[in-house]
């Protein structure tokens, strides 16, 4: 089995898995990572959302081929403590409610912030319109990110 | 002297099924045996070093229950909820009422849990009064502190060996809510932190030693079974480490999820299928049958007066047709259900609504009782009723069982979320309104044709309820109309069903406050005014099953309304439309959509709702269920399920839309403070957002819309 190299959350990582593995499964089965969801696997949910070189992107639709030798930020590496703003404005906005969609919305929330410091409704609508809260929690979501602006470096 | 056992069966509550403390003596959990002081009851632990652990009765699923019951235990007991750990029940003799819906987890735990804090919270006091000699009467409690005369203060922690030795009171007095310090203050989640950072466990993320991923493939046709099928074609996807058939199709069980995918595609273009008598199902042959049903017969709901009579006398009838599709409940977590089957006893770990029930029926599917299988309800990734049903966790035990060796967790796909749900059924909805020569109105009926969800409950068989919960929201119209017949002919349909959340409420109540918009609009009269004028000056009334008092309904209605800005002028394009309903004559609701159609696109631009729920143990919760419901009720305007082949056509979210962030309009949630005891709040908003927002599409377009879904959002 081929091998691949990825730094996640910072760490180096060895992993041995298929070429077309998707990195969902390779950080939640192979690395126990299991901050990142998987909600539907066709890239239209949002949930598997984690950075790649900074950049938010779909781990169900991310090969680990495609992500070896590049810098993958999960949820689990945004802060230690949960001190990121986008997580503190979460807490205080109380966003979640069942929470299983959450880390992919707050790491697309971390990757806007931190493209636009300030951004628009619609800059917050397109970047959330890939994801699925079943919950209904958008109004916090929209807030929140709204709270954070500024924040995020 | 009470012994444990008395005081844990008054605690009990009947109506739900809770009842606790069969093990009379406070039994220490693994790894806690040396912790814990005192357990005075099944839903409490307290720590010598004060901590306390309040074990949830029901399961968490997003609605709160999580922070919402535990808050009315700590009030009693004065805790300090800084100090408050939550964990989950695991069902058995303790925790025999697990089921959570219905909107009932507030409503059915809130006197067991304030009676065991209270309790508690007394024998706290008489540890520390025998202690400092004086009387318990002289001692108060406050945030995890008993406190004496002349400043004495001792911490719950150092009470606990003395507490525990004490017998159980009976019959405390619970507070009086003007004393509330926790209850109807805005606490946010307890599980915020945990989610924000990840750290939350799932279903899906339960990991355990040795642990294997299986998925399973089943004919897309529910109830087909498989014919032929190689598996050695599955074998020979790397990772892949057995295959065995069981009950629901062919399981490929593999070292991870992707092996166990890659695995079952491999398997399935080698499959072939008997794919059973629903073979032929589709939505357009059902669609004929429900319309036939129409005018057939059917089973009385409710009778009121002679309404066929008054059709026949009446100066004008008003006639229309409401149809309402199959949806899903698309829980962005997916089915799943991790299983450890041995010799002797099994163990699951399964976000189950129901896990009392997946406890007894996944024993059964392998041969055990259920006292040996321990059943761990991790956190639910959204349930909405999907998860009363107990068909993915029995599949789970069973590919287990067949597999051998350690814990297997089998993980659905989009797909299979899809193609086998239990799925809400469509109805056709048949309604006329009689009126005399001066236009009051005198009749009212409404005819529902559709599958039956009811028996999917009762193991298929017709219960003598079926009629009246197949109605509720229309049987339960609170109008006072002279002559009122709703009933319900039942069509069958091979598919499986289950409970969804606003269950069958939301397409009975789209039909009855559409149609009731359309009666005012046909007397030229205002929806709100009209509405209020039905209402009339009555109390409580009864329909059937369940009463509901009309002053309640009418306060929500006139908040909402006026919070909303009712009759003002509106921008060119905008309407505002309004639905209200006495959900099972417990929680009262209305809301008030604001929308615009410009160029035949649906902006819904505002619902503002009031409600009146009891008691509000937490408003940012409430809140949250009254956003989350909204959202949860406009999806269903767009969304479908439709059969062809027996098959559903929809298999994903690209073709199931659920709303997202850029179409949810703003919410304003109006809480109608009420002194009765709390109700539920996880369904009664849901099934007013859609007949709210169509009722506005007629105030805006004048067209009135009495099919859903809408064609992507065009008028």
């Amino acid at each position: 089995m081929p091998s691949y190299q990825l730094t996640v959350n910072g760490r180096i990582r060895t992993v041995d898995a298929d070429a077309d593995t998707p990195l969902l499964w390779v950080l939640r089965d192979t690395l126990g990572l299991t901050g990142t969801k998987f909600g539907c696997g066709q890239g239209v949910c949002g949930s598997c959302t984690v950075h790649l070189d900074g950049q938010a992107v779909k781990s169900c639709q991310t090969s680990v081929k495609e992500a070896a030798g590049h810098a993958v930020m999960t949820v689990e590496g945004l802060s230690k403590d949960g001190s990121h703003p986008v997580q503190k404005a979460w807490i205080a906005e109380d966003v979640a409610q069942c929470g299983y969609c959450q880390p992919g919305m707050i790491m697309t929330a971390a990757a806007l912030l931190k493209r636009k410091a300030h951004p628009t409704d619609a800059d917050i609508d397109d970047a959330f319109a890939d994801h699925v809260c079943r919950c209904g929690t958008y109004p916090r979501i929209r807030k929140a990110v709204k709270r954070a602006a500024g924040g995020v470096k | 002297m009470t012994s444990r056992r008395e005081f844990l069966k008054v605690t009990g509550t009947a109506g739900t099924g809770l009842v606790l403390g069969m093990h009379l003596e406070a039994k220490p959990r693994p790894g806690e045996a040396t912790k814990v002081a005192f357990r005075p009851n099944a839903f409490l632990a307290i720590r010598p070093d004060g901590t306390a652990q309040i074990t949830v009765p029901k399961v968490e699923m997003g609605q709160g229950v999580r922070t919402a019951l535990p808050l009315a235990l700590a009030e009693e007991l004065d805790l300090d909820w800084s100090r408050v750990e939550v964990v989950n029940a695991n069902p058995g003799p303790d925790f025999k009422g697990m089921q959570t819906g219905g909107s009932t987890s507030v409503s059915g735990t809130w006197d067991s849990l304030r009676k065991a804090g209270a309790a508690a919270r007394e024998m706290l006091k008489a540890a520390a009064a025998a202690q400092w000699n004086v009387a318990a009467d002289q001692c108060r409690t406050e945030k995890g502190f008993v406190l004496g005369p002349g400043g004495k203060k001792l911490g719950y922690g150092a009470l606990v060996e003395a507490a525990a030795r004490l017998p159980v009171p009976k019959d405390v007095p619970l507070k009086k809510p003007a004393d509330y310090r926790l209850l109807g203050k805005r606490t946010p989640r307890f599980d915020g932190p945990a989610i924000v950072t990840g750290k939350t466990i799932f279903g899906l993320d339960v990991r355990r030693p040795g642990q294997r991923f299986a998925a399973v493939l089943r004919c897309p046709v529910p109830g087909g079974k498989p014919r032929t099928w190689d598996e050695a074609r599955a074998k020979a996807v790397r990772g892949v480490k057995a295959v065995v058939q069981v009950p629901t199709g062919i399981a490929v069980i593999a070292e991870s999820t992707w092996a166990a995918f890659k695995g079952r595609e491999a398997l399935a273009a080698t499959a072939t299928w008997d794919e059973g008598a629903a073979r032929d199902f589709s939505s357009a042959g059902l669609e004929v049958k429900m319309r036939a049903a129409l005018t057939g017969p059917a089973d009385d709901a409710r009778r009121e007066g002679d309404a066929a009579k008054a059709l026949a006398a009446a100066a004008k009838v008003l006639e229309a047709e409401y149809s309402f599709p199959y949806q899903a409940h698309a829980t962005v977590e997916p089915m799943n259900t991790t299983a450890l089957v041995g010799a002797d006893g099994a163990e699951m770990w399964v976000g189950s609504q129901s896990a009392n029930r997946a406890q007894e029926r996944a024993a059964a599917a392998i041969g055990f009782k259920p006292e040996q299988m321990k059943v761990n309800v991790p956190l639910i990734g959204g349930g909405f009723g999907r998860r009363l049903g107990t068909d993915f966790s029995t599949e789970a035990a069973q590919v287990a069982k067949a597999a051998g060796g350690g814990p297997v967790q089998v993980v659905w796909d989009r797909e299979d979320d899809f193609r086998h749900d239990l799925f809400h059924p469509a109805t056709l909805h048949r309604l006329r309104a009689g009126f005399d020569g001066s236009g009051a109105l005198t009749a009212w009926t409404h005819r529902i044709a559709g599958p039956a969800v009811l028996r999917s409950w009762t193991g298929g068989q017709k219960a003598p309820s079926q009629a009246s919960v197949e109605s509720n929201g229309a049987y339960d119209i609170p109008y006072a109309i002279p002559s009122i017949a709703v009933d319900f002919a039942e069509v069958e349909a091979p598919t499986p069903l289950g409970w969804w959340r606003g269950i069958e409420i939301v397409p009975n109540v789209f039909a009855r406050e559409c149609f009731l918009d359309e009666v005012a609009h046909a007397l030229g009269k205002d929806p709100l005014r009209f509405r209020l004028d039905l209402l009339g000056d009555r109390g409580t009334v009864k329909f059937g099953r369940e009463t509901a008092d009309i002053r309640r309904l009418k306060k929500v209605l006139e908040v909402a309304a006026a919070k909303a800005g009712w009759g003002r002028k509106l921008p060119a394009g905008h309407g505002l439309g309004l639905a209200c309903h006495a959900y099972d004559g417990r929680t009262y609701a209305a809301e008030v959509a604001e929308v615009s159609v410009v160029k035949g696109r649906l902006r819904i631009h505002k619902v503002t709702c009031a409600v009146d729920c009891g008691l509000v143990v937490n408003p940012v919760g409430l809140e949250a269920q009254v956003e989350g419901g909204i959202a949860f009720g406009l999806s269903a305007l767009f969304s479908q399920i439709t059969w062809e082949k027996g098959r559903t056509v929809q298999t994903g979210f690209h073709d199931f839309p659920v709303l997202r962030l850029a179409d949810m309009p703003a919410i304003e949630t109006h809480v109608v403070s009420s002194a009765e005891s709390p109700s539920g709040m996880g369904e009664p908003p849901v099934p007013l957002a859609i007949p709210a927002v169509l009722n506005a599409v007629f105030a805006a377009t004048g067209k009135r819309i009495r099919k859903v879904p809408l064609d992507g959002g065009l008028i």
